[in-house]
């Protein structure tokens, strides 16, 4: 067996993981509890792109991952497609959201009202460098208004919708069962509305941004305004075979409509698992940029929400690593017959081709 | 009768990886892609434990097939012991409990990124092709919704036109592996990455190709004894790579695909791709008994 000997990569694969896992150390249940209390917007960030809310596994996975980001959206990813899918919840509407920010730039203020919430937005960007010397960074306390905000708020789209400044498309109703379900179904083009928004609720951040931005900055004809966004909480409700309906816990979420200032009001919508601003800003952009005449490519559906998937763009990117040299002697071979087809039939030395001089650039 | 009786007891996955529902889906594109051959049928692709265009496709249909007296063998660049085949076999073996081979005759399930053994395969036996790229068109057509239209139409008059330039640019033909080939007379496929040198194998094979990409979702089949042609001008014959007369310096065996070895001295030395076909002509020539199978290619040539 001394072919396969000297190929030999088994141990030396099973090293290199055990390399990788060194270098993490021991997984206990602590760690797993201060990466999931410690930074509950990575948390965020990861549940929305596996398209699975459960905090404690989403620690796990970043813990076990070393913090790469992709390889825990795949481990997520991995273990939600094995789960049954028991229930589907009852619709939730944006009056339903327990909403702890919400704000709108396009009035001043808005039924309801403003309400900031937390964020850091308006804050200074300094880092606390006396930690590193042992002295805590402990934030002073929050003072509760004499007021708090209403739970919930009513839809600045509703208003709009009353006033007549946005068209009110007839909602369509759909059986539970026969809701479009994009982790049991191809994706396939023009996308259903449902699979677009579930397609964009767990694109990759990074990925959603640089299309969006984009269209932002002018490849497109979206000068988007936001019309309201919303970090809530909303209610998972369930419906028992006895017919009641019950709620089952809460899940954190994020949602933005943006809207359009051309021609007439548009909206684009995009919401996601977790709080996670940044990401469902880009989403209801490309949601309102997608399919117009002439587009950009980041206003076509298709290359959009193919080119934001997670799993698949992280996964092929990292996969050229992999050997390739059976591919490569096949186009090798149809390039060293060309230039063997180029050589003259004379003995005459073949021109020698001119070659540009490399240009180096040297340190003095 | 209680509930106990009626459920089985908690596993961390179920047999195969992938749940029922999932492997339900699986057998009827499956189905779907051996009735109509070469068409690409869309399937919703669950993630598996691996990174997307690392065999994703490929493993789900291996997952489908699995049962307990499956033997499977998987290979990478015609190698069993590559990295990412040996990691999808000891996956496959953990989650069904399946025999490993690497002797292609031994296996009931081939899972294969971008070769195929050299030798024949049986009726019994079915070759689950890894696929990164399943559109043919993709070169000519990058939006996938027209292309889907295109093979509605069997719209193919721009794959000739790409190979005719290449003869025009090259005077030859340049496309080196994924060659699109016709199946069946109807729909051109991408027979996935394997060198030309393979492509005739899929043509009136006993055996049956089930080609899977994961990442994009798009299944499709060559059923046993369906003509694959590659596109080719009358007058312009299908070359497949010039191995015939290269040598493996390891088992002194002619005439089959090689991996060129790059010497320090600039020369090259070749050895046979296919690595346990290597391994069973090695072992043949210090005197062994070894079963070695009918092969495809006889002296270098595919009659």
């Amino acid at each position: 067996m001394a072919y396969v000997a000297t190929r030999g990569g088994e141990r030396a694969i099973e090293q290199a993981e055990r390399l990788f896992r060194d270098d993490i150390g021991t997984i206990s249940r602590e760690r797993i509890d201060a990466v999931r209390i410690g930074l509950p917007y990575l948390i965020d960030r990861l549940m929305g792109e596996a398209s699975l809310y459960e905090p404690d596994l989403a620690a796990l996975a970043l813990a076990q991952a070393g913090g790469d980001l992709y390889e825990a959206v795949l481990l997520l990813r991995a273990y939600r497609t094995t789960q049954p899918r028991l229930a589907v919840a009852e619709p939730v509407a944006q009056t339903d959201l327990f909403t702890v920010r919400r704000i709108s730039a396009a009035f001043k203020d808005i039924p309801g009202g403003q309400i900031l919430g937390p964020t850091l937005d308006y804050s200074h960007r300094l880092l606390q460098v006396g930690v590193l010397k042992g002295e805590d960074f402990t934030p002073p306390p929050v003072e509760p208004a004499a007021e708090p905000a209403p739970a919930t708020q009513p839809s600045l789209a509703t208003w709009q919708k009353v006033q007549g400044l946005i068209k009110d498309y007839p909602a369509e109703t759909v059986a539970p069962d026969e809701i479009p379900d994009l982790t049991r179904e191809p994706l396939l083009f023009p996308a259903s509305r449902a699979h677009k928004l579930q397609s964009l609720a767990r694109a990759d951040t990074g990925g959603t941004l640089a299309l969006g931005y984009s269209t932002m900055r002018g490849y497109g004809s979206v000068h988007p305004t936001v019309n309201e966004l919303r970090l809530a909480e909303a209610p998972v409700r369930l419906r028992h075979p006895r017919g009641t309906i019950f709620s089952a816990g809460r899940v954190r979420v994020s949602q933005t409509e943006v809207i359009s200032k051309a021609r007439e009001l548009e909206l684009g919508f995009s919401a996601t698992f977790g709080w996670n601003e940044v990401k469902v800003i880009a989403a209801a952009t490309l949601d309102l940029a997608s399919n117009q005449p002439n587009p950009h490519p980041a206003s076509n559906e298709e290359f959009v929400l193919y080119h934001t998937e997670p799993v698949e763009s992280s996964g092929f990117c990292i996969h050229f690593k992999l050997p390739h040299y059976v591919t490569f002697q096949s186009s090798l071979d149809a390039l060293r017959r060309v230039k063997a087809d180029k050589q003259p039939s004379t003995s005459a030395p073949a021109a020698a081709e001119k070659l540009q001089p490399k240009k180096e650039e040297v340190a003095l | 009768m209680t509930l106990q009786e009626l459920t089985r007891p908690w596993t961390a996955f179920n047999y195969g990886f992938l749940d029922e529902s999932a492997k339900r889906e699986l057998r009827r594109r499956i189905l779907k892609a051996i009735a109509v051959p070469g068409y690409q049928v869309p399937y919703a692709s669950r993630e598996v434990p691996i990174a997307r265009g690392w065999g994703t496709g490929g493993l789900q249909v291996t997952l489908t097939l699995l049962k307990p007296t499956s033997v499977v063998k998987v290979i990478d660049q015609g190698a069993d012991d590559s990295v990412n085949a040996s990691s999808i076999r000891k996956f496959v073996g953990r989650v069904g409990g399946a025999v490993e081979t690497e002797d292609t005759q031994a296996a009931t399930i081939i899972q294969s990124r971008h070769r195929i053994p050299e030798e024949k395969l049986r009726e019994d036996q079915i070759l689950v092709l890894q696929v990164p790229n399943p559109e043919p068109l993709r070169p000519v057509q990058p939006d996938m919704s027209v292309a889907r239209e295109m093979h509605g139409d069997a719209d193919y008059g721009q794959l000739w036109l790409i190979l005719y330039e290449q003869l025009v640019r090259s005077g030859r033909i340049m496309q080196g592996s994924s060659y699109p080939s016709m199946v069946n007379g109807r729909h051109v496929m991408t027979p996935s990455p394997i060198p030309r040198w393979d492509v005739p194998k899929l043509n009136k094979a006993g055996h049956l190709t089930i080609l899977s990409a994961g990442r994009e979702k798009r299944i499709f089949a060559v059923p046993p004894y369906t003509s694959v042609e590659p596109l080719v001008f009358d007058d312009v014959p299908y070359r497949v790579e010039d191995h015939q007369d290269k040598t493996c310096y390891r088992s002194n065996a002619t005439g089959y695909f090689m991996n060129e070895l790059p010497q320090d001295d600039g020369s090259s030395l070749y050895e046979l791709s296919d690595s346990h076909f290597g391994v069973k002509n090695i072992q043949k020539s210090e005197g062994e008994t070894v079963a070695i199978g009918e092969t495809w290619y006889k002296n270098g040539r595919m009659d």
